[in-house]
């Protein structure tokens, strides 16, 4: 897949955020670590690109964000989903499985059946 | 935002919102930390699966991509964001502080509505009068570029008919000179018939030269203007329709353009439709190409003369004085030297505005000034009012205070009050004006009736929420500020009653209502002054009776009534039936209505028939032609002689009924009776003198009374005439009757103006009437604003003495010393404001100076009548509070507190 968030989907990664804060609060470099592990280094994100999508979601309403002091006693700014934010991850990550089976099926099809 | 916390159900503000007040977040050092902690944290983790530090940092930069094009689009994002949220923070406050204001108010509805409709009152009345000066002198004329638009005097325009040599400067004269004008236009305002619809009307007309509308820069909005041959003398005849007249008597249909319409029984074709809105000159709603030379048949739409004003667009770059200086040349070129010398003092030049806007301009402008006044009477009132109120509420302001609200903060509290009651007010007055500019009428001047009327728009509605925004902040500032100074521990140590004894306040009060009754008495002067000015000017014998009179007006089109045997017929008709109404005792018809309010035609005349030496010898009258049953009908006394027979005998030389100041200035005392009128101005017999009668004023009350001659109708009767009938009906009923009787002469002419003399009388002193009620209606509005004032600082400080007094009676002190000592506050007050007022009045008196008639500015009774009017109204007020000080029970008073 891309390299660049640029190459990826409108809004996907907006929506790996929301899904990487379900289940907790998180800091940016959290985020970008758990991406990583989650989808075991098949979607190489840059890193930086995670911030400016992370000012948009906040803009919109879906995350909010506070400093914390960290698990290893350092200051670090923490995300967390908003209600409305959990439920455009929803409706939103429904869309998108849905989308992408469709994709999937026209992918497989026998060139015969086109 | 409800992660971090519960919200306080009483505060909408976030609490992130509050937090960010104290501690306003450090945007760059944020960014700075969030980038840092990521690059650490991964290089971190990046050195404990064994890369070495460098390594690590290298990778950790490589891996988030390009680090200042992140931190470069974070710090900007997180700015503008910054800015916003203070914004709306602001906002929050200010409308929690609205919100409160009003709540507050609520509670107080008395004081609230009091307030309210005293604001309302000024702003009402000073939008209405800023609306008209908007209007006529402010707003942009709907022309374009109105400012290089000029009128010219001196110009004339020539008569087809005319013999003789060129006397004057002509319209194509000017129109030569074109590096100075890129247009040279004229036009008048008339009146025809309008004949092909189903009930006869009388439409206003403007004659105008092909090119006005594109000197004016107004293009028109369906069809065509004039081309420039439709200018020349025998040209079709061609109309333009105002889009008020296409829509009410077309029905806005399309196809009018190609039609014929009928006026004075002429065809005229339509070529165009004119865009909305557009009325100039007056309210004109038919326009015809004004010929150049002009015609006799052209001045069938006015009475005797055309009233032409000449329009000039001033070439680009071209100053207005050099091109006057080249224009008074031209123009003097044509002129004797005599009448050089008259006009010199005639500006050839002026700015178009400045000539249709005319003398109304100080009226506006004076009135304007009285709303000011008014507004400022009211806004030192409202003052009053709150700082009584804010000292009623200092224990409850020192509370606050105390529980830590500061000092801006009680400041904006308070000022938010002030301007919730003063945009209420605003919107009381905006409703006032709507109605207060429908009834400006006469004040507007009427060349610009329909193309700039009074109107409440957007300009004056941010007009009025401007002024009542100011009037908020300067009414409540003074309070606001002095309230904010409570110190708290020591309102809330005394009682909650001598929270109402402080002292600082009463001077302040007592300031505010001097002001108060110092501008009342400048007001009242003025009005003083007008109504002076109007009962001088109502004491003017008219010379007629108009009593009893009704008239009306009509046109004989030229078509239809050819020639003066027709003409004379129809009037004779029309006298007959009148007269055969039961209820009809005289009739009459005359070319011209006195006192109609518009100049009409002077001829030069002399006694006998010997033309003196000098031009100056000879005098100017007004030339009247009137059936013989005129001086009866109006009522104006034969002085001398007697008046025309009343059949028409072409033999016999003609006669004429001259006026007493045209006997006197003409014959200058010997016996006019029997003397010839002369020059005899190509009539073969000039017409002898058979009578004498009084004067009557001749188009305004304010003309005085000049040289008038009447000539019998039958000699020559005119297309234009008013009918007048005087009798035991009703006027109205009269003025019906007389309506039936040229309906059935002949149902198809339009009559208008159909009326009681007494109107006509009216109309001929409206703007003057208008402008006095108005300032008068100012003043008292004033003067009881600040009766108000006095009442409510007196009444207070009755208030606040209440013990002393209660034990001065105990003392033994009586009903008249205890008035006394309320009263002789008020009195003190009253003789300060009015001497402040009068030296003021006295300072401003030269501005009112034009406005007045048959009284100076220095008039002594307008002065010491506003001055006893106001001392006065400021003892009664002053008694109201003083009898309630009589009821103080002094064993009661003495033991309170």
């Amino acid at each position: 897949m891309a390299r660049e968030s640029g190459g990826m989907l409108q809004g996907t990664l907006g929506l790996l955020i929301l899904k990487s804060l379900v289940v907790q609060e998180q800091h940016g470099y959290g985020i970008a670590r758990w991406l990583q592990d989650v989808s075991g280094d098949v979607l190489q994100i840059e890193e930086g690109s995670l911030y400016p999508a992370l000012r948009r979601l906040e803009d919109r309403g879906f995350i909010s964000s506070k400093w914390a002091i960290t698990d290893n006693n350092r200051r670090a700014r923490y995300y967390a989903l908003t209600r409305s934010g959990r439920q455009h991850l929803r409706t939103d990550a429904s869309t998108w499985l849905q989308f992408s089976q469709a994709v999937t099926l026209v992918l497989r099809a026998e060139p015969s059946v086109l | 935002m409800t992660l971090f916390g519960r919200r306080d159900p009483a505060d909408p503000t976030p609490l992130w919102r509050r937090y960010l007040r104290f501690h306003r977040a450090d945007v760059e050092a944020d960014v700075e930390d969030e980038l840092r902690f990521h690059l650490e944290m991964s290089a971190t983790d990046l050195e404990r699966r064994g890369h070495d530090r460098s390594e690590a940092e290298r990778l950790a930069r490589a891996r988030f991509g390009e680090v200042s094009a992140i931190r470069k689009w974070l710090l900007s994002h997180d700015r503008k964001r910054q800015h916003r949220e203070e914004r709306a923070d602001v906002m929050d406050t200010i409308l929690l502080d609205l919100k409160y204001a009003m709540r507050k108010l609520r509670h107080q509805p008395g004081f609230t509505l009091g307030v309210v409709l005293v604001l309302g009152l000024g702003i009402g009345a000073a939008t209405t009068m800023f609306s008209a000066v908007d209007a006529a002198l402010l707003r942009p004329l709907p022309f374009q570029r109105d400012d290089r638009l000029m009128s010219i005097n001196g110009l004339d325009i020539p008569l087809l008919e005319a013999k003789g040599a060129k006397r004057m400067a002509e319209l194509d004269d000017a129109r030569a000179m074109r590096t100075l004008f890129t247009h040279v236009a004229a036009y008048a305002p008339g009146g025809l018939n309008l004949s092909d619809v189903n009930a006869p009307m009388r439409l206003n007309v403007a004659l105008m030269t092909p090119d006005l509308f594109a000197t004016l820069g107004v293009p028109v909005a369906r069809g065509r203007g004039f081309a420039a041959e439709e200018g020349k003398p025998d040209a079709a005849h061609v109309a333009v329709l105002s889009d008020g007249l296409w829509r009410r008597q077309f029905g806005a249909d399309p196809s009018i353009i190609g039609r014929d319409v009928r006026l004075n029984d002429v065809a005229y074709r339509v070529v165009g439709v004119m865009p909305p809105r557009f009325g100039f000159p007056e309210a004109t709603e038919i326009w015809l190409p004004l010929t150049i030379p002009s015609t006799f048949s052209q001045y069938e739409a006015f009475r005797s003369y055309m009233p032409t004003t000449f329009v000039a667009r001033l070439a680009p770059g071209v100053e207005p004085a050099s091109a006057d200086a080249a224009l008074t040349t031209l123009i003097r070129r044509f002129q004797t030297p005599e009448r050089r010398a008259k006009s010199l003092d005639n500006e050839t030049l002026e700015p178009l505005r400045d000539v249709l806007v005319g003398k109304r301009r100080t009226a506006l402008l004076v009135l304007l000034g009285a709303t000011g006044l008014v507004l400022l009477v009211a806004c030192a009132n409202v003052t009053n009012l709150l700082l009584s109120r804010a000292i009623g509420q200092r224990s409850e302001l020192a509370l606050r205070a105390a529980l830590g609200a500061s000092r801006g903060r009680i400041v904006r509290q308070l000022l938010a009050e002030s301007v919730v009651l003063a945009l209420a007010g605003g919107f009381v007055g905006v409703l006032l004006a709507y109605i207060g500019v429908g009834a400006l009428g006469s004040l507007m001047p009427p060349s610009l009736a329909g193309a700039a009327p009074a109107r409440v728009d957007a300009r004056v509605l941010m007009f009025s929420t401007a002024i009542a925004l100011m009037t908020g902040l300067a009414a409540g500032l003074w309070p606001a500020l002095g309230a904010s100074h409570a110190n708290p521990s020591e309102t809330i140590k005394s009682s909650a009653q001598s929270g109402t004894s402080g002292r600082e306040g009463m001077w302040t009060r007592r300031m505010f209502v001097v002001a108060e009754l110092a501008l009342a008495l400048m007001l009242a002067v003025g009005s003083g002054l007008m109504l002076r000015s109007l009962q001088s000017l109502l004491g003017n014998e008219t010379g007629v009776n108009p009593v009893s009179v009704a008239t009306l007006e009509l046109t004989l089109p030229q078509v239809s009534y050819p020639n003066q045997l027709s003409r004379r017929r129809f009037f004779d008709d029309v006298i007959a039936r009148a007269l055969a109404t039961p209820g009809v005792e005289h009739a009459a018809v005359v070319n011209e209505l006195p006192l109609r309010g518009k100049s009409s035609i002077m001829l030069q005349v002399l006694a006998g028939l010997q033309a003196p030496a000098n031009e100056d010898e000879m005098k100017f009258a007004q030339l009247l032609q009137t059936t013989p049953d005129y001086f009866q009908t109006l009522g104006i006394p034969l002085l001398r002689g007697r008046t025309f027979s009343a059949t028409f005998d072409s033999a016999r030389a003609p006669e004429v009924v001259i006026s007493e100041s045209m006997a006197k200035q003409l014959w200058r005392g010997e016996d006019p009776i029997g003397g010839q009128v002369g020059p005899a101005y190509g009539q073969q017999v000039a017409p002898t003198v058979v009578g004498v009668v009084g004067d009557v004023r001749p188009w305004s009350i304010e003309s005085e009374p000049m040289p008038q001659m009447y000539l019998a109708l039958a000699n020559s009767a005119p297309n234009n005439a008013a009918i007048l009938a005087r009798g035991s009906l009703a006027p109205t009923a009269l003025a019906a009757r007389l309506r039936e009787a040229v309906r059935a002469v002949n149902p198809t002419l339009a009559v208008y103006n159909v009326r009681p003399m007494t109107e006509v009388i009216a109309g001929a002193i409206a703007p003057r009437r208008t402008n006095t009620y108005l300032i008068t209606l100012f003043g008292d509005v004033a003067v009881l604003l600040a009766a108000i004032g006095v009442y409510g600082v007196i009444a207070y400080g009755v208030a606040r003495r209440t013990r002393e007094i209660g034990i001065r009676m105990a003392l033994g002190a009586q009903r008249n010393n205890v008035i006394g000592l309320v009263v002789s506050e008020g009195i003190v007050l009253a003789v300060l404001g009015v001497s402040i007022g009068l030296a003021s009045a006295w300072a401003l008196r030269r501005l009112l100076a034009s406005l007045l008639y048959g009284v100076t500015p220095s008039d002594p009774a307008a002065y010491v009548g506003a001055a006893v009017v106001l001392l006065t109204v400021a003892v009664i007020a002053a008694l109201v509070p003083a009898r309630r000080a009589l009821l103080v029970d002094p064993a009661l008073a003495m033991r309170a507190e």
